[in-house]
């Protein structure tokens, strides 16, 4: 009977397609957590590359620093010279602390913005097929960590937590393509900040591409982006990156400025998750409050 | 024993990919190249060519499951194609004679079918905006090279070992 194993496989075909469209369906649906086999296979799977990653890690290093010993010459000459110019920055930020903090008790305010606590984690691994770009963390929810939390490195922020599971967590980088993905972002200058959002990564510049700029404003090659605290869950101050090359938007109603990462998108090793520790109010709390006042 | 041996084996190459990633820079290779290890799918097609009748189908679905709830978040993509695609070079086997060129060659075919497939759906359900032909120049080709080197080092010892494993499960 080969045209009943002809339908039985066709049906079979059909039907996994359905499962398939409706499991893509679930999965895209923007939802807050993971369901319970997913965390637990997610968790396991997370012990067993830590086992793998951090002897991997450690041989690597150990390559790594053989090439550093390689440039140490070098580069104690260069942070030599830039040692007297540390020491006298150092003297002014100390005043410029100090200063805040009496200003800030003047004041009577508390907590700022940028007010944050790091959180230590390890990568222990990546998404291999690179459509998203996916990083996995060793820390989880046991550890304080939740949805949303924005990641750092050294030199800038990375990204932000997509998901966390009990031990282990997601971290969706900046240059994967996501319109969710979206940060309120402020470009310094000296006389006023321009604010827009970090949306979106230019793949062949490496570039990326910060959106709705007022068009009134001028931005200038060079000036530096940071997160600005404006978005709730971001603290301020976290530094995005530099501004490389300023067009004017599709509809020339609003600017886009290209920015240059500072930290780098590989090779990651070492990151930072934040916590922003000043409070943010419930959103029950400000409805509550207008109507007092009414 | 070879048996229990299996599923730590593919974990192995499981968890290789995303080291791969992590370690290897985009810039290893002059140019913009973007170099996609499937090491897995690599395995599991050897296995379908050279291991017991329907292991690579379902180790294909078992590891595509794993693949796209720990890496891409997204269920569905690698679930269907790691199967599919097994099969397709279990049918394609049982047509073209069994040498191990052949062999290569369909892993090779195997891997291209899976970067178009997940391409597609990635179109699809709009995350990413390469145009095809960025897709093929950048990343189809370079990734095909290089997982054709991967398979060239693996396919003899791969070979000894999945066939052993048939005659362990006949005894």
């Amino acid at each position: 009977m080969p045209q009943f194993f002809l339908n039985k496989r066709l049906i079979i075909l059909l039907v996994s397609i359905i499962i398939l469209v409706a499991l893509i369906g679930f999965s895209l649906s923007g939802r807050s957590k993971l369901t319970w086999p997913e965390q637990f296979i997610k968790d396991t799977t997370g012990w067993v590359q830590t086992a793998v990653s951090r002897p991997t890690h450690y041989i690597v290093g150990f390559f790594g620093n053989l090439k550093d010993l390689q440039n140490t010459y070098t580069e104690n000459k260069e942070l030599k010279s830039r040692l007297d110019e540390l020491a006298r920055l150092e003297s002014e930020l100390q005043m410029v602390k100090k200063d805040n903090t009496e200003l800030r008790e003047i004041l009577d305010k508390k907590d700022a913005l940028s007010a944050f606590e790091p959180k230590q984690a390890t990568v222990i691994g990546r998404n291999p097929d690179k459509w998203t770009e996916l990083l996995i963390i060793n820390k989880g929810t046991n550890n304080g960590i939740v949805n949303n939390m924005p990641v750092i490195t050294a030199n800038g922020l990375i990204g932000k937590v997509k998901n966390s599971n009990p031990f282990t967590s997601t971290v969706q980088l900046l240059s994967s393509m996501d319109p969710t993905n979206r940060i309120s972002a402020e470009i310094q200058s000296e006389n006023e900040s321009v604010f827009g959002f970090i949306e979106g990564y230019d793949n062949e510049k490496g570039l990326l591409m910060m959106k709705r700029i007022p068009s009134d404003v001028k931005v200038e090659k060079d000036q530096t982006v940071i997160s600005s605290g404006k978005g709730g869950v971001f603290p301020k101050g976290l530094l995005i990156g530099k501004v490389v090359e300023v067009v004017p938007a599709e509809y020339g109603l609003t600017q886009t400025a290209y920015v240059e990462p500072g930290a780098k998108f590989h090779d990651i090793e070492h990151v930072m998750v934040v916590k922003r520790s000043s409070i943010q109010p419930e959103l029950q709390d400000m409805i509550d409050d207008q109507e007092e006042e009414l | 024993m070879r048996k229990f041996l299996l599923p730590p084996l593919i974990v192995l190459f499981f968890i290789m990919e995303s080291l791969f990633v992590e370690f290897v820079p985009p810039t290893v290779f002059a140019g913009n190249y973007i170099l996609v290890p499937h090491f897995l799918i690599s395995v599991i097609l050897l296995l379908t060519i050279y291991g017991p009748k329907n292991y690579g189908v379902l180790y294909g679905f078992l590891f595509g499951l794993i693949f796209d709830i720990v890496y891409t978040e997204i269920i569905g993509i690698y679930l269907l194609l790691f199967p599919l695609v097994a099969y397709i070079c279990y049918r394609l086997m049982k047509i073209l004679q069994n040498n191990m060129i052949i062999a290569v060659l369909i892993s090779i075919v195997g891997i291209a079918l899976l970067e178009l497939g997940a391409y597609e759906m990635n179109v699809l359900i709009n995350r990413t905006n390469m145009s095809f032909t960025i897709f093929s120049a950048d990343r189809l080709l370079p990734t095909l090279i290089m997982n054709f080197a991967f398979i060239v080092i693996v396919v003899y010892p791969l070979k000894k070992h999945f066939e052993k494993l048939v005659l362990s499960l006949d005894s």
